[in-house]
């Protein structure tokens, strides 16, 4: 028996943001269609960094948007999961009952988790009067697999719960592994994306590591709703997991990103001619544009969604464009049975995802 | 009761606020924690952790069972600080 016969894609079912167009899909939906700007001018009280702009989540506080139980010592890049799966599940009409519980996955993309946490936490330690004189609470915030964890807590998503570190790249690896839990039975539903916090810390390490200083930063979590076939029939998916391929490279993306979409197109059953959107990481120089062209022609035949408009949201980045696509083909009768081509590069990485539009 | 000791005991309650996340009208000095607060055991353990920083003393682990309500960790402290315990201690 040919058992890929029997396996059916996975679909996404739902999905919304936390971004700096605002909190939930509609306002990220909106401020993406009116290509609304979100960089602003930092409160420099607040954010000690060496940055003086950034797109944040605006007013976004942990306490502010869950309440104050629970969230004494959450920090950020774990309230904009924890909120961005509130607002997903809350969205659908029978979400907490589809998407929560003993077959419920959920699985997150990141680049480190939250640096500020770690810094904070390791500097209490130096500066304190005792080295264990630090705050306890704080401690789940340090290692990178926090927000997946409280997400799982929060909602009661008791099926697999993984963290994905993977930088801009990281998006693409959760859907891949969302893909699979699915794929293998180990899940019903999988809620798959990936959060970035803007804090001081990262923009230092940011400033230090690429030395660019024109870059502005974002932040948010993105996050779909995979489900293998859905029994429901009054539950419409708004897209098709076709494929998902990574590649490597050392000095120059564009040979390792060329194979890895024509891949993914041929794995997907589709051609150049089937593509609506492509939306690139636009973070990697022309080597990225490049090899998309030497596979899909000229670019400006696809729709491309512009999210320098939400700033770097790094390890948020290639989910962000997942939810991105599914935002402007929702919006456009045009994409219906054609697909959206989602690329990211980072170092020594690049992916692609194809989805099938319905 | 002392000055002194009011205010050591209003410190304590600003801690049991914010290691319970609790209200400041619900921590009396003689509400229990557990029953009344709801305390579980990561919440007696960032409660000694605040106690250690704010006052800059070591409490033994040991002592957590002891930690049931404000009058109890005003004495607790007491003991390894060298505060006078107050005449409801």
């Amino acid at each position: 028996m040919n058992t890929t016969t029997l396996v059916r894609n996975p679909v996404i079912t739902a999905w919304s943001a936390v971004s700096p167009f605002g909190i939930g899909r509609d306002a990220f939906a909106d401020g993406l269609h009116a290509g609304r700007a979100t960089k602003l001018a930092l409160d420099k009280e607040l954010w000690t960094g060496p940055d003086a702009e950034a797109c944040l989540v605006p007013g976004f506080t942990a306490a502010g948007v869950l309440g104050k139980k629970g969230t004494r010592s959450m920090d950020r890049a774990t309230g904009l999961a924890v909120a961005t799966v509130g607002k997903m599940l809350d969205d659908q009409p029978r979400g907490r009952e589809i998407a929560t519980g003993d077959h419920a996955a959920l699985v997150l993309g990141t680049t480190t988790g939250s640096a500020q946490s770690m810094m904070d936490f390791t500097r209490d330690s130096l500066t304190g009067e005792k080295p264990f004189f630090v705050d306890p609470s704080r401690f789940p915030n340090t290692v990178m697999n926090c927000a997946a964890g409280q997400c799982a807590i929060w909602h009661q998503l008791r099926g697999p719960n993984a963290t994905v570190a993977g930088g801009r790249v990281a998006g693409l690896h959760a859907l891949n592994y969302a893909r699979r839990l699915l794929t293998s039975g180990r899940a019903d539903t999988a809620l798959c994306g990936a959060v970035e916090e803007y804090s001081a810390a990262r923009s230092w390490l940011d400033r230090v590591g690429s030395g660019d200083d024109a870059r502005v930063l974002g932040e948010g979590c993105a996050m779909v709703q995979l489900e293998c076939g859905a029994e429901d029939p009054g539950r419409r998916a708004l897209a098709e997991v076709r494929a998902v391929e990574f590649g490597v490279f050392t000095d120059d993306c564009g040979p390792a990103l060329t194979a890895c979409v024509r891949r993914a197109l041929d794995r997907a059953g589709a051609s150049a001619a089937d593509v609506w959107a492509v939306s690139p990481s636009g973070t990697a120089g022309p080597g990225e544009e490049a090899a998309l062209r030497e596979v899909l022609g000229d670019l400006d035949a696809y729709r491309s969604p512009d999210l320098s408009l939400i700033g770097d949201t790094a390890g948020a980045a290639s989910a962000m464009q997942i939810t991105a696509v599914l935002a402007m083909a929702e919006r456009d009768r045009g994409a219906a049975g054609r697909v959206a081509l989602i690329t990211a590069v980072d170092e020594g990485v690049v992916g692609c995802a194809v989805l099938g539009l319905a | 009761m002392s000055n002194e000791v009011q205010e050591r005991k209003a410190r304590i309650k600003d801690m049991v606020v914010s290691a319970l996340e609790v209200e400041p009208e619900e921590v009396t000095e003689t509400a229990m924690f557990v029953d009344d607060l709801g305390m579980d055991s990561l919440g007696a353990i960032d409660l000694l952790a605040a106690l250690e920083t704010g006052f800059g003393v070591e409490i033994d682990q040991a002592e957590l069972p002891r930690l049931v309500n404000i009058d109890a960790v005003y004495e607790v402290v007491a003991e390894v600080a060298g505060w006078p315990l107050t005449a409801s201690a």
